[in-house]
């Protein structure tokens, strides 16, 4: 039983240190325009964001994991907004019109992630 | 727990004699996160927050009670614990891993809420909180098994 506690440890999530190998740097190739994820903002539509925040308790695999099931995302990109739950506290995964923003927030939720909308100012 | 066989529809689980015990016996945890658990926003400033955060709780409550006879189906179901000389197979679709898994986390998370949201694996284990912390601990390693299969498909 003690063993796979340690294992657990070693995967992130609770007394996690560290579980990816390596970082979610984006790549940028010749010729391809980086892209932000969020949609420009119209001056005529009020966005809504959709935040996740860092907790200790859920996996860092689990996050990614959740990311690509409630997106669509590609794993690298999955990986790149769990990394910035974790280091940074919190990371704006969409900005939406009021109705997608819900629905995506009671997704995550769904997963037991800590997720809420908020108005983009 | 570890994965013996894949398809594209489903997965297929060896558990040894321990895993067999104490997988349903963490299943019938669930659910555990509190209701108030989940919040839809940390501002005042969104339209008509309180009846947003009242559909969220409809839903969650919507989910646990759909999750709660799911987990029961899956206890008393005989076709999903095939009996081996080395414990059980558990013969799983995509979809009831993607859904065992949010039962196991809820399971993780509400035992973690219990314990007090600590930042740090409890100092001292006691009586009072030896149970949760095992709870916590066993969801997590069986949602990690799952994850780790599902690696392969994702």
């Amino acid at each position: 039983m003690d063993s796979k506690f340690r294992l657990l440890d070693k995967r992130g999530g609770f007394f996690y240190v560290g579980v990816m190998a390596e970082t979610a740097t984006p790549q940028i190739q010749p010729g391809i325009v980086q892209t932000t994820e969020d949609k420009p903002k119209s001056g005529l539509e009020p966005g809504y964001l959709v935040i996740c925040w860092n907790d200790p308790v859920n996996f860092m695999d689990y996050v990614t994991h959740v990311f690509q099931t409630v997106f669509g995302w590609p794993r690298k990109k999955a990986e790149f907004h769990m990394l910035q739950v974790h280091e940074q506290g919190k990371s704006v995964l969409a900005r939406e019109s009021l109705e997608k923003a819900e629905h995506y927030v009671h997704q995550l939720q769904k997963y037991t992630l800590h997720a809420t909308m908020e108005r983009d100012e | 727990m570890k994965l013996v066989r894949a398809t594209n529809s489903r997965l297929v689980f060896e558990m040894g004699h321990r895993e067999q015990r104490s997988l349903p016996q963490i299943l019938k945890l669930y659910p555990c996160v509190p209701p108030a658990h989940h919040v839809f926003s940390k501002s005042d400033r969104l339209p008509d927050r309180e009846g947003n955060q009242q559909l969220l709780d409809e839903a969650m409550a919507e989910q646990r009670a759909e999750n709660k006879k799911q987990v029961q189906a899956l206890l008393t179901d005989p076709r999903k614990f095939e009996h081996t000389e080395a414990g059980a197979r558990l013969s799983l679709s995509l979809a009831e891993v993607e859904w065992l898994m949010q039962v196991l986390n809820d399971i993780r998370v509400g035992s973690w809420v219990i314990l007090g949201s600590p930042d740090q694996k409890p100092a001292e284990l006691t009586s009072a909180n030896a149970a949760h912390f095992l709870a916590m601990e066993m969801a997590g390693y069986f949602q990690m098994q799952l994850l780790e299969a599902l690696g392969g498909e994702t």
